[in-house]
């Protein structure tokens, strides 16, 4: 985890955040699952903190927040807010914080295989399967009463997975997009918490 | 027991095996969902809107080699969708059978909306994992005389990862495709220029006429 926090701004009483996952890239975006796991860490647990419902305010914002139109800079952003009946129904729906995920869970390595076979005697599996996934994500935190870019946090999380099989498959199933949102959500909800900027990351790619 | 009586069960049997094997031989998908309102400044022009019947019943059929058939109905969700939007975009909407308008002096103006293109793209290989829709739709815009302002194509892009439903990601993809058309009628209609020069020309109460011309595409992705 590489969090960067460049402003002091912290989410107050009342104030909700809402995730969404950026999704102008031809050939990947946040999974849908990955948005969903994070939105509801966030809003349980200790810290939680109170999270708006993706889709609805997809919906409320429409169509100022679809592929094609989703602001890609706070610059586009304070555009966006120009627009009084978006600024008025931003401040309706009670979002401060929009949070943005970018990237992905991909399958960077796999080997081995596993031969199964059936007989009138019994059936079982022989080999070795294993595979390796990488999730890598972004979430850039946008503060929307500031018009500007809280910080942003990247996250890289390597998996292996092993399947020996000795007549039946015994999986030791890695699971890094899980590791992610849990890490994830640790940081942000320490991230919208903290007073002070903090961290040497990376500057944000967005905003 | 008679002849025929023994032939049923086995007829039935053979009608269950047929249906299942047609049923796996083919995907259909009815897209289907809630579209929401623009949150856009509505124009000020009372507006006829004109659906036509082939929109309406929509279906687009594809044979994929190596796959199935696949039957797509779109005319529930084409309805739903630009409903709601028309309604937000202009200051009033009326619903009308066809141009030129038997009052002319009623409307403003007739829009509308055909299907030109519907492609889809399922991944076969591990390493794309979305299925991909483009929709392609064009969006007309009369005079009460039935003159032509603007032909206008819009298209819209939608993807949606492959999960363990294709026609559930088909659906998914589908609905981000109509809301990325719907986002651009509704961000970039009043941009286009013959738009424009209509627009200003009705809120100034002229009655010159707008020559005939077909819009740059406008290609979402």
């Amino acid at each position: 985890m590489e969090p960067y926090k460049e402003t002091d701004a912290v989410i107050g009483k009342g104030e909700q955040l809402v995730v969404l996952a950026r999704k102008q890239h031809s050939n990947h975006e946040a999974e849908e699952g990955f948005v969903d796991c994070i939105s509801e860490a966030l809003a349980r647990g200790d810290g939680r903190l109170e999270v708006h419902a993706t889709k609805e305010f997809e919906d409320s914002m429409y169509p100022w927040f679809e592929p094609s139109t989703a602001p890609l800079s706070t610059d586009d952003l304070s555009r966006l807010l120009e627009r009084p009946e978006v600024m008025q129904q931003v401040r309706k729906t009670g979002v401060r914080y929009v949070v943005w995920l970018d990237g992905s869970t991909d399958r960077v390595a796999s080997g081995g295989g596993i031969t199964c076979a059936a007989g009138i005697g019994g059936a079982g599996c022989m080999g070795l399967a294993w595979w390796e996934d990488d999730a890598r994500y972004d979430a850039t935190v946008w503060d929307i009463n500031k018009v500007e870019s809280a910080g942003t946090i990247h996250a890289d999380v390597k998996g292996r997975s092993v399947m020996p099989a000795i007549i039946i498959p015994l999986p030791f199933i890695a699971r890094p997009q899980a590791a992610a949102c849990r890490g994830l959500t640790q940081q942000l909800k320490q991230f919208l918490t903290s007073p002070h900027g903090y961290g040497s990351g990376p500057e944000p790619g967005i905003g | 027991m008679p002849p025929q009586s023994r032939l049923r069960p086995a007829l039935h049997w053979l009608a269950l095996a047929t249906g299942t094997l047609l049923a796996a031989c083919s995907s259909s998908v009815i897209v289907e969902s809630k579209f929401p309102s623009p949150l856009v400044e509505a124009l000020p022009v009372k507006m006829g809107i004109l659906i036509p019947e082939e929109l309406y019943n929509y279906i687009y059929t594809e044979e994929i080699r190596d796959e199935s058939l696949w039957t797509i109905a779109l005319g529930d969700a084409n309805v739903a969708m630009f409903k709601p939007l028309f309604a937000k975009m202009f200051q009033e909407t009326h619903n009308v059978d066809s141009v030129p308008l038997a009052d002319r002096g009623s409307l403003d103006g007739v829009l509308k909306p055909t299907i030109e293109k519907f492609e889809f793209d399922i991944p076969v290989n591990e390493k794309n994992k979305f299925v991909e829709v483009w929709i392609q739709y064009q969006l007309t815009l009369f005079e009460p005389d039935g003159n032509t302002v603007v032909a206008w194509p819009v298209s819209g892009y939608g993807k949606h990862e492959l999960g363990h439903s294709k026609e559930d990601a088909v659906q998914r993809a589908a609905i981000t495709a109509m809301r990325e058309v719907g986002a651009a009628i509704a961000t970039k209609f009043a941009q286009q220029p013959q738009v424009k020069n209509w627009l200003a020309e009705k809120q100034h109460g002229s009655t010159t006429g707008v020559g005939v011309a077909t819009a740059k595409s406008e290609i979402v992705n």
